[in-house]
């Protein structure tokens, strides 16, 4: 099972290293540098799981996974990074897909930990 | 006892001119008798000589007529005193003068009586004028009153701070211009009136019914209040006191309302609280670089000695980009707050664009761009800090050369324009949207193009804001058309 993740952070240092991190581990990854592109990558072809920053230019995290729930035929699974994770209204998460909110700094190991999970697959190395 | 010893004088007086009549009547009496007598006598007598006879009765005839006159004259006597008292009494209430009635030279009892009333009415005078003291010192503290109560009043109209005050019917007793501009009610018409009739803010209403209502068990109470909504909501601090009366304190005759104006403070509060999130927010980003790649190391997760080495590249760039980070925060904070005095000398503008473009030029030539400095052969002099106007010029000039793509050029330039001497750099970089032109002096504001850029802390601008506008008294200001590039100039005092 080829698993495909999309992850979008303005960060380029933190998407090569969760990319890194998840190739390594045998999945497949798209790199999106803000919610727009995350957008129109997601719904030309859409992924299996998505892992974005919160705050980023233009489009936030939320409304990125938010967009998607309704344009997606399934219900996209998500882990939400953030800096500020103490200022995320979890009131606007309750409908959405998020099934980890993950605090920056944060462990690639438990990301990785944590998509597989949520994927249903054993650890590839 | 002055009523009893008028009336004892009275009853003398009335005395001494009964006596004074009989007296004048006995007398009469006694000289037509005698007269009557000795006119009789010749009359009774046939014997005696009629030249006697005639004497007799001629004595008879005269004693009678000096009987008479004497007697009326001794009757006349007091009345007349007693008249001209009273006329001189008379006159004096006429005149509403106090005074003598009688003069010093009448020693008889007559003159002792006046002599008594003089004495009382003295007494009466020094009474009198006693209470005009009194009066015109009454009138004195009236005023002196009126002037202290003007006075707080004044006082209390002039206080920045909202007053009110309701009395026990729930009326408006006193308030203040700060009050009524919160409220935007008239003083003048206010007054007396139930506090519903002057104020509409329901909220505000309850809070002084419920101080009305508990005052006895809460008699003070600071509570917030916010006065409209959206971004023209103002934040009240209400400090609310009761006023308690009574023997036993056991009723609130009053409810004192003090509003003071808290929407700055709690302005400032969230941009501390702001500034705050942002400067974690900042730090946070380095630092999970760093810890995602040095457990990327731990984990083995480099596929070669070369991707080990990228790796350790990038935690060595986000170290030194945390500690430029924090060495701006700090900077920031230090200037924002005064910590480091500005030194301030007349010093050439060019000198330290010389030096900017020296330390810029290698790094610049990393990326293929040009830097052409075009410096007056005249050297503008400012008065300025050095190291602080060095720093800001070196933002601004390095700014440019992060955002202009390879083969690009900066051009920095200076020159005199209206009096003050102006720094010039523009660069044929990516530009700036026109949305974010007005924020790129926002601290930790990054537009969209540069959170992109690596090494950005979104404090170099807002530093040079601070550095030239509130140290130097000058101004930066920044044309940029995207694609295009950006021009910054900054306007300093010129020297003369």
């Amino acid at each position: 099972m080829n698993c495909k993740v999309l992850v979008a952070d303005d960060d380029a240092f933190i998407t090569n290293v969760v990319a890194r991190k998840l190739q390594n581990a045998g999945l497949e990854v798209i790199v999106a540098v803000d919610g727009q592109e995350a957008y129109e990558r997601a719904a030309a072809e859409p992924p299996d799981f998505l892992i974005t920053d919160l705050q980023m230019p233009g489009m936030s995290g939320l409304e990125l996974c938010a967009r998607l729930t309704v344009e997606l035929p399934n219900p996209l699974p998500t882990i939400l990074l953030t800096a500020k994770g103490f200022e995320i209204d979890r009131s606007k998460i309750g409908s959405l897909p998020i099934l980890h909110v993950m605090t920056k700094p944060f462990s690639p190991r438990e990301l990785l930990a944590n998509v597989q999970e949520a994927l249903g697959i054993g650890a590839a190395r | 006892m002055v009523a009893a010893a008028g009336g004892w004088t009275v009853w003398r007086l009335w005395a001494v001119i009964e006596l004074r009549r009989v007296a004048a009547v006995i007398l009469l009496f006694l000289g037509v008798g005698v007269g009557l007598h000795l006119l009789m006598d010749p009359l009774r007598g046939a014997g005696q000589p009629s030249t006697a006879k005639a004497m007799t009765l001629g004595a008879g005839l005269a004693l009678s007529v000096l009987g008479l006159i004497g007697g009326f004259l001794i009757a006349r006597l007091p009345k007349e005193r007693i008249d001209g008292v009273t006329d001189h009494l008379e006159d004096m209430v006429r005149r509403g003068a106090v005074g003598m009635v009688v003069s010093e030279a009448d020693a008889d009892s007559l003159g002792r009586l006046g002599h008594a009333i003089n004495r009382y009415l003295a007494f009466v005078k020094d009474q009198v004028d006693q209470s005009h003291m009194t009066a015109k010192e009454r009138q004195i503290q009236l005023k002196v009153l009126e002037a202290e109560k003007r006075h707080v009043e004044a006082v209390i109209h002039a206080i920045s701070d909202g007053v009110l005050v309701m009395d026990a019917f729930g009326d408006l007793v006193l308030t203040n211009a700060a009050a009524e501009r919160i409220f935007g009610f008239t003083f003048d018409v206010s007054l007396r009136k139930p506090v519903e009739e002057v104020i509409r803010d329901e909220p505000f209403l309850e809070l002084l019914r419920e101080m009305h209502e508990t005052g006895l068990v809460v008699p003070h109470r600071t509570v917030e209040w916010v006065q409209g909504s959206g971004e023209n909501a103002q934040v009240w601090r209400v400090i609310l006191n009761t006023v308690v009366e009574g023997r036993k304190r056991d009723r609130v005759s009053g409810v004192v309302a003090v509003l003071h104006d808290v929407t700055k403070e709690k302005e400032i509060a969230r941009m501390k609280s702001d500034f705050v999130s942002n400067v974690s927010h900042e730090l946070k980003a380095p630092l999970a670089s760093i810890k995602a790649y040095v457990e990327m190391l731990v984990d083995g997760e480099a596929a070669d000695e070369a991707e080990a080495k990228e790796f350790l590249g990038v935690i060595a760039g986000e170290t030194d980009r945390l500690g430029r980070l924090i060495e701006n925060i700090l900077n920031l904070s230090r200037l924002e707050s005064g910590l480091i005095p500005a030194n301030k000398t007349d010093l050439a503008v060019t000198e330290i664009l010389r030096d900017v473009g020296d330390v810029m030029t290698p790094q610049a030539a990393k990326k293929s761009i040009r830097i052409e400095a075009d410096l007056a052969p005249v050297f503008f002099h400012v008065h300025a800090d050095r190291d602080l106007l060095y720093q800001a010029v070196l933002n601004v000039v390095s700014n440019a050369v992060k955002y202009t793509p390879e083969g690009g050029k900066v051009s920095i330039s200076t020159y005199l324009e209206n009096g003050s001497v102006v720094v010039h750099v523009a660069d044929t970089g990516c530009g700036i949207p026109p949305e974010d032109i007005d924020r790129v002096f926002e601290k930790f504001y990054r537009s969209r193009r540069s959170a992109r850029a690596v090494g950005g802390t979104g404090l170099g601008l807002p530093l040079v804001k601070h550095v030239v506008e509130t140290i130097h008294g000058g101004r930066v200001t920044l044309e940029s058309r995207a694609g295009k590039g950006s021009v910054f100039r900054i306007f300093l005092p010129a020297v003369r």
